[in-house]
């Protein structure tokens, strides 16, 4: 009887484990999404707009979900203080984001060299990085949904099995 | 005789679900893993097969009176 409820409970967390590992990698793609989606309403303000980068990010950060949501009204009220230069807030801000979201060191550095020209040029120059950027992470984006559609099945089957081989090995 | 029979469907099913993580892990694309979870079901296996002979020597043993 005990045994059987002991064997329940590994069985239960390993399973949980693996869904843990197919959602992180459900995840990525999906925040890079979100991040391209961002960029681009970032440049049509840069464009359009002509909007100063505090009242940019403002704008774009509202809409969205939460951790990119923070890092870009973070970034905002940094920019509003006036204390930091928009390449350090933008720094200080990616490596929070860095350890909260699942992005891997890639798209991290794409992000880094994004930000270090983020308000140094006029408008055309900055569409240009921008463009670049987006580039970028389209690659990123292609390749972390590969990853997702060979890994996620992976992650749950192994969950699943490893547990059942715990709970036979202990029987 | 209840133990032997126990330990017989442990092994089947341990054959069983290290066929399935070997099956699981092809399936990904992941060979050299798919064979290494092979061998090392294949090792746990042999072990608890080990220790049923060493069971069945020692009775054969007492049975012929070898005491050592």
């Amino acid at each position: 009887m005990i045994s059987w409820i002991g064997a329940l409970a590994i069985l239960s967390a390993t399973t949980i484990t693996g869904f843990e590992f197919a959602k992180r990698v459900r995840e990525r793609p999906k925040r890079l999404r979100e991040l391209k989606v961002t960029l681009q309403a970032l440049e049509a303000e840069i464009m359009y707009g002509s909007t100063p980068l505090n009242e940019a990010f403002q704008h774009i950060g509202k809409p969205l979900k939460e951790p990119l949501s923070s890092f870009f009204l973070t970034i905002s009220d940094l920019l509003n203080q006036g204390v930091l230069s928009v390449q350090e807030a933008w720094e200080k801000e990616l490596s929070v984001l860095a350890k909260e979201t699942s992005f891997k060191s890639g798209e991290i550095e794409v992000l880094r060299q994004f930000g270090a020209t983020l308000g140094r040029h006029d408008k055309e120059h900055q569409q240009k990085q921008i463009q670049l950027t987006l580039a970028h992470l389209n690659r990123e984006e292609k390749e972390a949904r590969d990853i997702q559609e060979r890994y996620e099945k992976m992650c749950k089957s192994l969950g699943v099995l490893m547990g059942l081989l715990i709970i036979i090995l202990l029987l | 005789m209840g133990l032997d029979v126990n330990t017989v469907f442990q092994i089947a099913g341990l054959g069983i679900i290290v066929a399935m993580l070997h099956t699981v892990l092809k399936m990904i694309g992941k060979e050299d893993y798919a064979h290494w979870v092979t061998l090392l079901g294949f090792v746990v296996a042999l072990f608890m097969v080990i220790s049923l002979l060493d069971d069945l020597f020692q009775k054969v043993k007492d049975v012929f009176l070898f005491h050592s």
